[in-house]
């Protein structure tokens, strides 16, 4: 499925490339939405000269350009696959729209949850896309639903928005299903291959001119339906330097998890993260995994101690099934 | 008597003008490039008249100078500050029979493009294009009566 959505891009980038060879336009930074349309551009030349021995000087004509209107949009998909059951509604995937030109822009917003080569058709809600107006990055209460023609988006130049696409899940999906949906969004002011002029429609009576994204561009988020049944329990022991179970500081904490698959299906690449919790300290080398013991440090076994940001266990259990039964995690903890 | 004066009076201005301003006629045009089909049905790249650029759209300036005075006009010297929303595009300063300089620091000094230094935050490195404040053509030789010379430089809007 990746390979399949990997090559649908590449073509659509194929056919840019050939339309900007022949208009000779430089492909253009998506991040510099650049000199700021309606500026001018003057130049002028002096010269400096002998004339029998005496020095003179002459400036000539000043020559102005207008800078116009450049039109481009980027969708950058902000969600991984997003998890959902059979039946789920309302499921959200989280898209960031900008304007990457240079004046600013109102931007038309769609979506398109009929896309080929997945396993079912998401079916869009009613509205169906939003701004993730409180930035939670789902769809929340609060969230504004976008209406097209009434509140479609004015973007500065290098400005962006979150927007939420949302649909409901059809009944008749397995565990492993894909199900695709798209947001696209292009420019109030026109689009079409690049170097396309709208004469006067720019900000200010520019022209406007299409840039190299075709002042348009669609992102494909997914949605993976995962309705394997896990049961996660956690449980703890407290041993203090004095013989008793009292949390004091110096006290080691034992922690268990179980993790068991409890119904039909495949918990794919399984993992277990567990945070040290605040106040506490891992104790080194104490992670097991059903009894055997797992290294601190990232190597060819199932776990490792994460200090990139919060220390963190982890443990990599697997394809876990029915049949594999209650997988146990240990780890140790002092209290600071 | 009053008439004869005037007269006179006129004809000695105007010949300290023709000395000051009209032995060279220096004129600058800004023009862009377009695919067009030529005669023969193939595609040829034309440079054409521009009033309006986007970003990251290249622009090609050309100044030439005539000598339409008496005498020829030596150690001629074009400068062109290049505007602070264009990047120069390295390479495409040209005229003939002309040495091109550039400057890093405002006009105040020129040199070979190889020979430009830049420094920042105590670290010294060669200059790049995006660093040239000014370009200068310096024409080796005299510029006769009646000849005319091109000088010409492209530059990216950023």
């Amino acid at each position: 499925m990746n390979v399949r959505n990997d090559r649908k891009i590449f073509l659509r980038l194929l056919s840019r490339i050939t339309a900007v060879g022949l208009l000779l336009f430089p492909a253009v930074s998506a991040l510099a939405a650049g000199t700021a349309v309606g500026t001018p551009i003057v130049n002028s030349a002096t010269v400096d000269y002998d004339l029998g021995g005496t020095p003179l000087t002459i400036t000539s004509n000043t020559t102005t350009i207008t800078v116009a209107e450049r039109l481009d949009v980027v969708v950058t998909l902000q969600s991984g696959p997003v998890l959902v059951a059979a039946n789920d509604l309302n499921q959200s995937i989280l898209f960031t729209v900008t304007n990457t030109g240079n004046g600013s822009e109102v931007i038309l917003l769609a979506m398109n949850s009929v896309i080929a080569g997945d396993d079912f058709d998401p079916t869009p809600a009613v509205p169906d896309i939003y701004f993730d107006s409180d930035g939670s990055g789902d769809l929340s209460v609060g969230d504004v639903p976008y209406n097209p023609g009434v509140n479609d988006p004015n973007l500065a130049a290098d400005a962006s928005v979150d927007v939420l696409i949302v649909n409901d899940i059809p009944g008749i999906v397995v565990n492993g299903n894909i199900g695709r949906s798209e947001l696209s969004a292009s420019a109030s002011t026109g689009t079409g291959a690049p170097g396309t002029v709208y004469a006067l429609q720019g900000d200010g009576g520019t022209d406007a001119v299409v840039g190299a994204s075709g002042a348009a561009d669609l992102q494909v988020g997914e949605y993976l339906v995962s309705d394997v049944l896990i049961a996660v329990a956690k449980a703890q022991t407290v041993a203090d330097p004095f013989g008793g179970t009292q949390p004091i500081p110096g006290a080691t904490l034992t922690y268990t998890m179980t993790v068991e698959v409890q119904s039909a299906g495949v918990a794919t690449a399984s993992v277990l993260r567990d945070p040290i919790p605040a106040f506490s300290t891992y104790v080194p080398g104490s992670i097991t995994l059903n009894g055997t013991p797992i290294t601190d440090a990232i190597d060819a076994d199932a776990g490792e101690l994460d200090t990139t940001v919060v220390p963190t266990v982890v443990v990599r259990l697997g394809d876990l099934t029915l049949v594999d039964g209650i997988q146990t995690i240990v780890f140790q903890v002092t209290i600071d | 008597m009053k008439i004869l004066m005037s007269v006179v009076f006129l004809g000695l201005s105007f010949g300290a003008l023709a000395q000051e301003e009209g032995s060279l006629d220096v004129r600058t045009v800004v023009q862009k490039e377009e695919v067009v089909i030529n005669e023969d049905g193939k595609s040829e790249n034309r440079l054409v008249a521009v009033e309006s650029v986007v970003p990251g759209e290249r622009v090609f300036y050309t100044i030439t100078f005539t000598n339409v005075g008496e005498e020829p006009a030596e150690n001629v010297v074009i400068t062109n500050p290049i505007a602070a929303e264009l990047s120069y595009v390295e390479g495409s300063a040209f005229g003939p029979g002309m040495e091109v300089e550039f400057s890093v620091d405002g006009g105040a000094t020129f040199a070979n493009a190889a020979d430009l230094t830049v420094t920042e935050g105590g670290e010294t490195r060669a200059a790049g294009p995006d660093d040239f404040t000014h370009i200068r053509w310096v024409m080796q030789g005299e510029l006769n009566t009646g000849s005319q010379g091109t000088a010409r430089f492209a530059a990216v809007l950023n």
